[in-house]
């Protein structure tokens, strides 16, 4: 075999593994989404379409609640979160100051500390003071997961931007918040965008944290899920889940575009 | 003037507001009381709408009313349970005496002392039915008689029973020839469970789960409940109940009301809602255990499931109703079963 | 970046930092260390008045051989799993930053990180229905060969990994992915002319280079998986209790939250240990 001919094996390989790989990730989103279109309750085959599931959910009030909770809790987070982290990301690229590399550190228990921990961890505390389970509770607890994830980004696509373009700014007569405003927020731009795709991401598909936090009747989507999944798992359940990748996923690519955080070449 | 006029309209209105509550039931999911024709009759009815939150062990019922004071209004308790729900504090008791149907409740199930204390009633007798198992008919060339099926090892990987440490500990008293409710040689239950985990294809949490399972043709037999088994038949699944030679365990399921809810009243209606006849003689036609209202039971048709086996006195002589457990034994049965889980 | 020099810096500096910190503060090291308190008592204060000071909960980890032997089986869950994910995730990210250009890299980047945007119990209970016995992956396989199937696939601790690693393989590849593509093609070119072959650049620089990203990968699917729950329970089946369900089980049933909080710390003074053991080589891979 010449060399050139093993140079084109390997790459072929390569994209072969790749496509493999898609289609592991992909296989049983789609059968989820096939299953939303099958009559039999129980998700026998064979296959038989049916698009009653569809008319089922429309009519499900606890359904939509819980997705229309789970959707106003991520758009509070993924607003609260982004601010939050990203003055937390100016504050920690612009100073040096004592302490500054401790705070960078503790950006990472929230990431790196079981859910599972957590998640009991603040029920056992909410309960102690007094906040107890509910909407704020979870309001609380997403908002403290996403921040490391917008703050991780933010300081990511700061860590590119050039001092120098403030100081020009500065000795043009403008002051610290005009800086801030016309300068170094537009650089960052991206970096937040990705940041908020994050701390939505982190809130919508919020599991654990929410399981042990929202208050029975009030629940989020995924615990509404969890909680079919063991008790009474029907295909509506397929449906509403069907809708929402469709729309999270053309919601994606559209800001993903935008934003081209997979550092196009 | 003006103001008692303001004062009446206010008074109207809050007192509307009382009429139309909104009551919370927790309950197995699938259990009667989230029927959609009932809950909408009975919204019609008295204005009172109902939401509905599940749990899929005692245990996580009692867990929920502890963490969750003021989020349910009407709570299902396995009779054997009351007490202990009783002694925390967490149901109030109930005045019977709006509730019309309490009247025809026998007196052996209304008297129960799991459900009254000093006089006062903190459950109302629901439904009761038996813990066994059911078979997929299309498996078994015959009925079986005898519990011991559960282990053969022709149907190793077929079988099933539901994560739940009681259940599973009275299951090995019974193949063992134990009192359900005083069982003397832990160990040989221990033994006998360690023996079946083996034959287990899964284990079950809840109706909608074991018959999944059934329609998928994974299970040969499972453990089940009465009700939840002429549910499953009524449904179109191939499933039979079967009352082995050693007996069944017989439960009392009572109704009764969070000591923190708010809305008592229309708590008590939606149980006086449940024990009605008409609402009864519906459900079973979909499949339900069997109903502690004397009436009720009268108002079916004589080929019931509920009238015809569980009226059967050489049925009835065969289950052993499950007493309360304290928590000490609650434990030691907890430990037994996480040390037969994490075995395998 | 600017030293602080005026109070007004000063004044700016905890405007902008504070938020985000006490927010932390109340919602993670808070809880945190009420937990590790609740981790110490016989009842919690609120229930039992005659509440006191213990290290039973610990005891009892210790005594009760069902907890060390669960914990020693989620360890070795949490390995296997980010096992597989290196080894399926970072050829693919290998391909994606270093074989394939322009608009497609783009494309099949966001393709790979689309699913995070779904609903990972759905996903979980999808593959439930592909996995169970004479379900979807049987009887595409029975179509598709000629011979009868049995894989008996669903309820097994395989079914349990299969889950786990369509759960969490995007973030191996998008961490590896990140750091691949950071490598500057100078080096590469560089190291082609002189002489070096593929499997040699793979070895010598590209391996190395991006060994930060591979881990901290490692790290993202490490952790979530120890303390998984959700996913053995529904396709584990028998053999899904794992400690993670243990300590669910603390909180949600059993009513024992001393004893849940006990074993959250155990679980996190191991994963705390193992970073600790590992900090060293992670350290050397980035100098």
């Amino acid at each position: 075999m010449t060399p050139r001919k093993k140079a084109l094996i390997l790459p072929a390989l390569g994209r072969a593994w790749l496509a493999l790989v898609l289609v592991f990730l992909y296989a049983p989103i789609l059968v989820m989404a096939a299953m939303s279109f099958n009559a039999s309750p129980f998700y026998q085959l064979p296959f038989e379409f049916s698009t009653r599931w569809y008319q089922d959910m429309a009519g499900n009030a606890q359904i939509l609640a819980a997705s229309l909770r789970s959707v106003g809790i991520a758009v509070a987070t993924t607003v609260i979160a982004t601010a939050l982290g990203t003055a937390a990301s100016v504050g920690l690229f612009r100073y040096d100051f004592p302490g500054k590399r401790f705070l960078q550190v503790m950006l990472f228990p929230p990431i790196a500390i079981p859910w599972l921990i957590i998640g009991t961890a603040m029920l056992v505390f909410f309960f102690a003071i007094g906040i107890g389970r509910g909407t704020p509770a979870v309001l609380i607890g997403h908002v403290a997961l996403a921040l490391p994830y917008v703050i991780v980004t933010v300081t990511a696509r700061l860590s590119s931007f050039d001092v120098t373009l403030e100081e020009a700014a500065r000795s043009l007569g403008a002051d610290g918040w005009t800086v801030l405003r016309r300068v170094t927020i537009p650089w960052i731009a991206p970096g937040i965008v990705a940041g908020a795709l994050f701390a939505f991401a982190v809130s919508f598909d919020q599991f654990v944290v929410s399981y042990f936090l929202a208050k029975p009747g009030d629940s989020t989507l995924p615990v509404l899920i969890y909680t079919a999944i063991r008790k009474g798992f029907t295909p509506e359940i397929n449906a509403i889940s069907t809708i929402i990748i469709a729309l999270s996923m053309g919601i994606m690519f559209l800001a993903a575009r935008k934003a081209r955080f997979g550092g196009g070449r | 003037m003006k103001s008692i006029l303001t004062l009446t309209t206010a008074l109207a209105l809050t007192a509307s507001g009382a009429l139309a509550d909104e009551i919370r039931v927790l309950n197995w999911q699938g259990y009667g009381t989230d029927l959609d024709w009932s809950l909408k009759a009975f919204e019609e009815a008295t204005g009172h709408s109902v939401v509905h939150e599940y749990f899929n062990s005692e245990q996580e019922m009692l867990t929920k009313l502890r963490t969750n004071p003021g989020a349910y209004d009407v709570v299902m308790i396995n009779a054997a349970f009351t007490p202990q729900a009783i002694a925390e504090g967490l149901v109030a008791p109930i005045d019977t005496s709006t509730i019309g149907n309490y009247a025809d409740i026998p007196a052996s199930f209304a008297e129960d002392p799991k459900l009254n204390v000093d006089g006062k009633v903190y459950g109302v007798p629901w439904t009761w039915g038996l813990t066994s198992f059911a078979i997929n008919t299309e498996a078994w060339d015959e009925v079986p008689t005898s519990v011991q099926v559960l282990w053969d090892p022709a149907h190793a990987g077929r079988i099933s029973i539901r994560d739940d440490a009681i259940e599973a500990m009275q299951l090995g008293a019974l193949a063992t020839g134990q009192d359900i409710n005083d069982i003397e040689d832990l160990d040989a239950v221990e033994a006998k469970l360690a023996e079946l985990l083996p034959n287990l294809r899964t284990f079950w949490s809840s109706e909608n789960d074991w018959n999944q399972f059934m329609a998928a043709g994974e299970l040969d037999a499972a453990t089940y409940w009465s009700g939840s088994a002429s549910r499953s038949a009524a449904m179109g699944l191939p499933v039979q109940f079967v009352v082995p030679e050693e007996g069944a365990v017989g439960w009392l399921d009572g109704l009764s009301i969070p000591a923190t809810s708010e809305h008592q009243e229309a708590a008590r209606a939606f149980i006086d809602w449940m024990i009605d006849p008409e609402f009864y003689v519906k459900w079973d036609a979909e499949g339900a255990p069997a109903s502690a209202n004397a009436k009720a039971m009268e108002a079916l048709p004589d080929d019931a499931f509920n009238k015809a086996v569980l009226g059967d006195p050489e049925v009835v002589a065969r289950v052993h109703f499950q007493a309360p457990i304290d928590d000490e034994t609650r434990e030691k049965y907890l430990e037994i079963w996480q040390r037969l889980k994490a075995a395998q | 970046m600017a030293e602080l020099a005026t109070p007004a810096d000063k004044r700016r500096l905890a405007t902008l930092l504070s938020p985000a910190y006490l927010w932390l503060t109340l919602a993670v090291f808070l809880p945190l260390s009420a937990m590790l308190f609740f981790s110490f008592v016989t009842d919690l204060p609120q229930d039992a008045p005659d509440w006191a000071f213990t290290l039973e909960n610990y005891g009892k980890f210790l005594e009760n051989p069902v907890y060390g032997k669960l914990l020693w089986k989620s360890l070795k869950l949490a390995a296997t799993v980010t096992l597989f994910c290196i080894l399926i995730g970072y050829p693919c990210a290998l391909v994606l930053a270093r074989v394939i250009k322009g608009r497609a890299r783009e494309v099949l980047f966001l393709l790979v990180i689309l699913p995070f945007w779904s609903n990972s119990l759905v996903r979980i209970f999808s593959w439930a229905i592909v996995l169970r016995g004479n379900g979807i992956l049987e009887r595409t396989l029975e179509a598709i060969l000629p011979w009868d199937i049995r894989l008996n696939l669903m309820f097994t601790t395989n079914a349990v990994v299969i889950g786990l690693v369509h759960s969490y393989l995007p973030y191996v590849i998008l961490t590896s992915y990140l750091a691949l593509q950071a490598i500057d093609d100078d080096i590469i070119d560089a190291a082609r002319s002189m002489g070096a072959g593929k499997l040699t650049i793979l070895r010598r620089l590209l391996l190395p280079l991006s060994l930060p990203g591979l881990l901290a990968g490692a790290v993202l699917v490490f952790v979530p998986v120890v303390g998984s729950f959700m996913e053995p329970r529904i396709l584990g089946g028998r053999v899904g209790t794992y400690f993670g369900t243990v300590i669910e089980d603390q909180f949600v049933a059993v009513y024992n939250w001393p004893l849940g909080a006990a074993l959250s710390f155990v679980l996190l003074a191991v994963v705390l240990l193992i970073f600790a053991l590992t900090s060293p080589i992670l350290r050397k891979a980035q100098t």
